[in-house]
């Protein structure tokens, strides 16, 4: 086990050591904590990914049959013939086929009915709600990774723990207090360019204790470089990705779990910067066929390459966005702000299918979907059951765990 | 000179810069008494090297060699008080910042070139000090005007009275808007920005109640930032009796920052903060250490003489001092530029900078910039050797414009193995492991690459692996 997922552990338990855990460990630590040793030291790895502006979800997962959606979409509804059907209620949107084989294959779960128990319809204040996993908002300044990747950070290995990729600022949810999380463009930015012609000699020789921190982590980065020059070189980066933003970005993060050099969570977006690209007030169709077109097939592409490469056992990706939309469209083939919305669990884990009912479309809250699943429990579910890190100190709070993921 | 870089390195690095008994170490009055080259504890290169590393961003080798001459004292003096036209290149500066107002990257690009070209490098140190103590994000405040402002008001005051920086930043609208304390309502008492004011910025956490921050918040009540301007609205303001630290009375906003500065723990915290970016952020100092200077702190809030206080201190030019600190990106970069007398883009270097974790204006929270070890991970590391091959390539973006060959010709350095000697001595006082130093000009003097290569890009490439060992990210 190396150091990073020990000191997961032991920041999530208190404890020193795996043995000492008795009861108040998860089952599922328990049970995969032999899997992780055997498995040596490739380590679960969590990929956000952000959808900016507000999704629509009701025209990402479509209850096709409720007739309320008809209704109160009279321009932006989406034919039934064209959905790819998960059953007899619900259909993926037109342009998001790829999602279906991903459910069909039991690599993609839906959250449904996810949102914040004290909604905001404010872009920059629901968003803030969501990176510092706080409904009561603007408290906090750092965000619910960065608090992680404070809390996990050890001086015995100072593995870079999160990376934001993606050509926008940094997200508040990498956020930290203390500890550097890096913006990266491509795979370039974890490799050393120049190499210096000649070895340089490892020193084990006088100086301090500060000196010897920077020893071990400059021959660490430098063999981390190396693993991930190795995976640039070799043919198994080279699997089929679509020509976008978004599937160029998760190709890196692809490429960085491959070289498994200790990053154990992944922020990315689709969007854009700014208010983002789901805020659809006005034509929302062709905008919003073009994202989710984006996001199910650079979505598909990532599973399935980490699935050829046997990594996707230890990859859990989630999206989120800051909210859903009204469920009445708004008189110029637009949707509002809304609340509640799905969100997608994509792994070689999840345990696949739909969790939760669909939110009623008649019950609403300001013309949108209410929730019935705060979104601190997902956090919590992917803090506690994947990564192996106590929830409660980073979201100020116990959250019950959903059952949503595969022991 | 040359006969000087003849010299055989010494490997131990304690008796490179003397060493001093625990019982001294110890010793506030040993400590802090101003430190007097003897035998035992010679004045060298090597101290002269941490002077310019802490005090400023690096320096060149004529100003190190004077330093040699000078001692520790009188350079130390020049620091604190340059002889050089300080008020021109301010007045020069000020004027060009009404170019870059209006955005914050032209901001941070403006106050990095100013670190570069400062002839008073420890007033900008100050000043990055202070950014990071009184920690205001830039995108947050939303006015790249007021941000600019801030750092003005953040540099006016560096060496000056830390009251007066406080009651400046008590009233400071990038400050206030930054925390959210832009409307102070008597009905709803904002703590926005007594809460940090009290546990970040002088007492620090256990040295107040959480009543003192309630009513600290009501003595507040009253300021406003409208429409651009801070406002005092007196029928906003609570007139009733409000009880902080121990202290009873109709209290407004400046009787909070009296009151606050009243309490020992303020200089304590300051000097304990200031001992950390100074001297050490290996070892807490201990009370015994700490309280001397505090008491001295307290009577008047001196930043100009606690500085320099510590800068003549033999514990400052001792090995409990002596590479104990991570270079910050600023300065780790700064000191590759100012080592080589070069001129880079500022644009470009504080963008660089910022992805080494360092985005000036734009620190992460209220706390600044933790620093130490933190600056340290994988992408940061891959991140400084990047930059320092991209600042000295021929190409883009930093167009080659160091020359580390140049230089040592400048510095009477005829073949490429006497500069590559030079060349550790500027850069590191040759403080690394002999072998590895001699490693490093032999394979100068017989170049593996290509022979049309020449020595420009051989020390270029020499240099690049100078600055990215471990022993160059010490400060």
């Amino acid at each position: 086990m190396s150091h990073t997922r020990r000191d997961f552990l032991r920041a999530a338990l208190g404890t020193s050591t795996l043995m000492s855990l008795g009861s108040v460990a998860p089952d599922w630590l328990i049970r995969s904590a032999p899997a992780a040793l055997q498995r040596g030291d490739r380590e679960t790895v969590l990929v956000v990914l952000q959808l900016t502006g507000g999704n629509d979800g009701l025209n990402t997962v479509v209850p096709y049959t409720d007739d309320e959606y008809a209704r109160n979409r009279p321009t932006l509804c989406l034919p039934t013939g064209e959905l790819h059907k998960i059953d007899s209620l619900l259909g993926f949107h037109p342009r998001m086929e790829a999602f279906l084989r991903l459910y069909k294959d039991g690599y993609l779960s839906i959250v449904q009915g996810v949102g914040c128990p004290n909604p905001d319809q404010d872009h920059d204040r629901a968003m803030r709600m969501w990176h510092a996993a706080d409904p009561r908002g603007l408290k906090w300044q750092t965000g619910w990774l960065g608090r992680v990747v404070d809390r996990a950070w050890s001086p015995a290995a100072p593995d870079t723990a999160a990376v934001f990729v993606g050509p926008i600022a940094r997200p508040f949810a990498l956020n930290a207090e203390k500890v550097v999380v890096p913006s990266i463009d491509s795979v370039e930015n974890m490799v050393v360019r120049q190499h210096v012609g000649w070895a340089v000699p490892t020193i084990h020789g006088p100086g301090n204790a500060l000196l010897q921190f920077l020893r071990q982590s400059d021959s660490g980065a430098r063999a981390k470089s190396e693993r991930v020059e190795a995976v640039v070189r070799g043919a198994n980066g080279s699997a089929d990705y679509p020509r976008s933003g978004l599937a160029r970005d998760l190709r890196t993060v692809a490429q960085l779990v491959r070289a498994d050099i200790g990053i154990r969570i992944f922020f990315t977006e689709l969007g854009g910067g700014g208010i983002g690209g789901f805020d659809n007030h006005a034509n929302q169709l062709g905008n919003h066929c073009a994202l989710l077109h984006q996001l199910a097939e650079s979505v598909a592409a990532f599973i399935y390459d980490l699935k050829r490469d046997k990594q996707l056992d230890r990859v859990l990706l989630m999206t989120f966005s800051e909210f859903g939309r009204t469920v009445k469209e708004n008189g110029r083939r637009g949707t509002d702000h809304g609340a509640a919305a799905p969100m997608f669990l994509a792994g070689g884990r999840v345990g696949g299918g739909l969790v939760g009912p669909h939110p009623s479309l008649t019950d609403l809250d300001k013309g949108a979907l209410k929730m019935h699943t705060d979104f601190r429990k997902v956090y919590a579910t992917v803090l506690d059951r994947w990564l192996g890190f106590e929830s409660a100190a980073v979201l100020g709070g116990r959250f019950e765990s959903l059952d949503i993921l595969e022991a | 000179m040359a006969s000087q870089l003849e010299k055989p390195h010494t490997s131990d690095r304690s008796e490179r810069i003397g060493s001093a008994t625990a019982a001294e170490l110890a010793d506030p009055g040993w400590a802090w008494a101003a430190y007097e080259p003897d035998a035992r504890r010679p004045w060298n290169l090597a101290l002269a090297g941490h002077v310019y590393r802490r005090a400023a961003f690096g320096t060149g080798w004529e100003q190190l060699h004077q330093a040699l001459l000078d001692g520790p004292q009188r350079t130390v003096d020049k620091l604190l008080r340059p002889q050089a036209d300080v008020e021109a290149f301010n007045r020069r500066c000020d004027e060009s910042e009404s170019i870059v107002a209006g955005s914050l990257d032209g901001l941070r690009a403006w106050w990095l070139r100013r670190m570069m070209e400062t002839p008073h490098p420890l007033l900008e140190k100050m000043t990055l000090f202070w950014h990071s103590h009184f920690a205001t994000n830039g995108d947050a405040v939303d006015n790249a005007r007021w941000m600019q402002e801030h750092n003005q008001l953040l540099r006016s005051h560096a060496l000056g009275s830390f009251n007066s920086l406080l009651q400046a930043i008590s009233r400071d609208l990038a400050v206030l808007q930054w925390l959210g304390a832009d409307t102070n309502h008597k009905a709803a008492p904002n703590d926005s920005f007594v809460r940090p004011l009290m546990e970040t910025f002088t007492l620090g956490p256990g040295h107040f109640a959480e009543d003192d921050v309630r009513d600290a918040a009501r003595a507040f009540t009253g300021w406003f930032v409208l429409r651009g301007q801070l406002r005092y609205l007196p029928q906003e303001h609570d007139e009733t009796v409000k009880h902080i630290l121990g202290r009873e009375g109709n209290f407004t906003a400046d009787d909070v920052v009296r009151i606050v500065l009243e309490q020992p723990a303020t200089a304590h915290m300051v000097v304990r903060k200031l001992y950390r970016w100074l001297i050490s952020e290996t070892e807490e100092p201990s009370e015994m250490l700490i309280a001397p200077l505090a008491g001295s702190f307290a009577r008047d809030y001196d930043v100009s003489r606690l500085v320099e206080t510590m800068l003549r201190s033999n514990l400052f030019l001792s090995q409990q001092s002596y590479r104990q600190r991570v270079k910050c990106p600023v300065e780790f970069a700064l000191g590759v530029v100012n080592a080589l007398e070069g001129m880079v883009s500022a644009t470009q270097l504080a963008q660089d900078v910022a992805g080494l974790g360092q985005d000036l204006c734009r620190p992460p929270t209220v706390k600044g910039w933790t620093g130490g070890r933190y600056w340290i991970n994988t992408a940061t590391l891959v991140g400084r050797h990047n930059l320092a091959s991209a600042i000295l390539q021929t190409g883009k973006p930093y167009d080659g414009k160091l020359d580390p060959w140049t230089v040592a010709q400048k510095h009477g350095c005829g073949a490429p193995e006497s500069a590559a000697r030079f060349l550790l001595e500027l850069l590191l006082q040759s403080d690394l492991d002999p072998d590895v130093g001699d490693a490093l000009v032999q394979d100068v003097r017989t170049p593996k690459t290509d022979s049309d290569d020449g020595p420009g890009a051989t020390l270029r490439r020499l240099v690049y692996t100078v600055v990215t060992l471990p022993e160059y990210q010490l400060a």
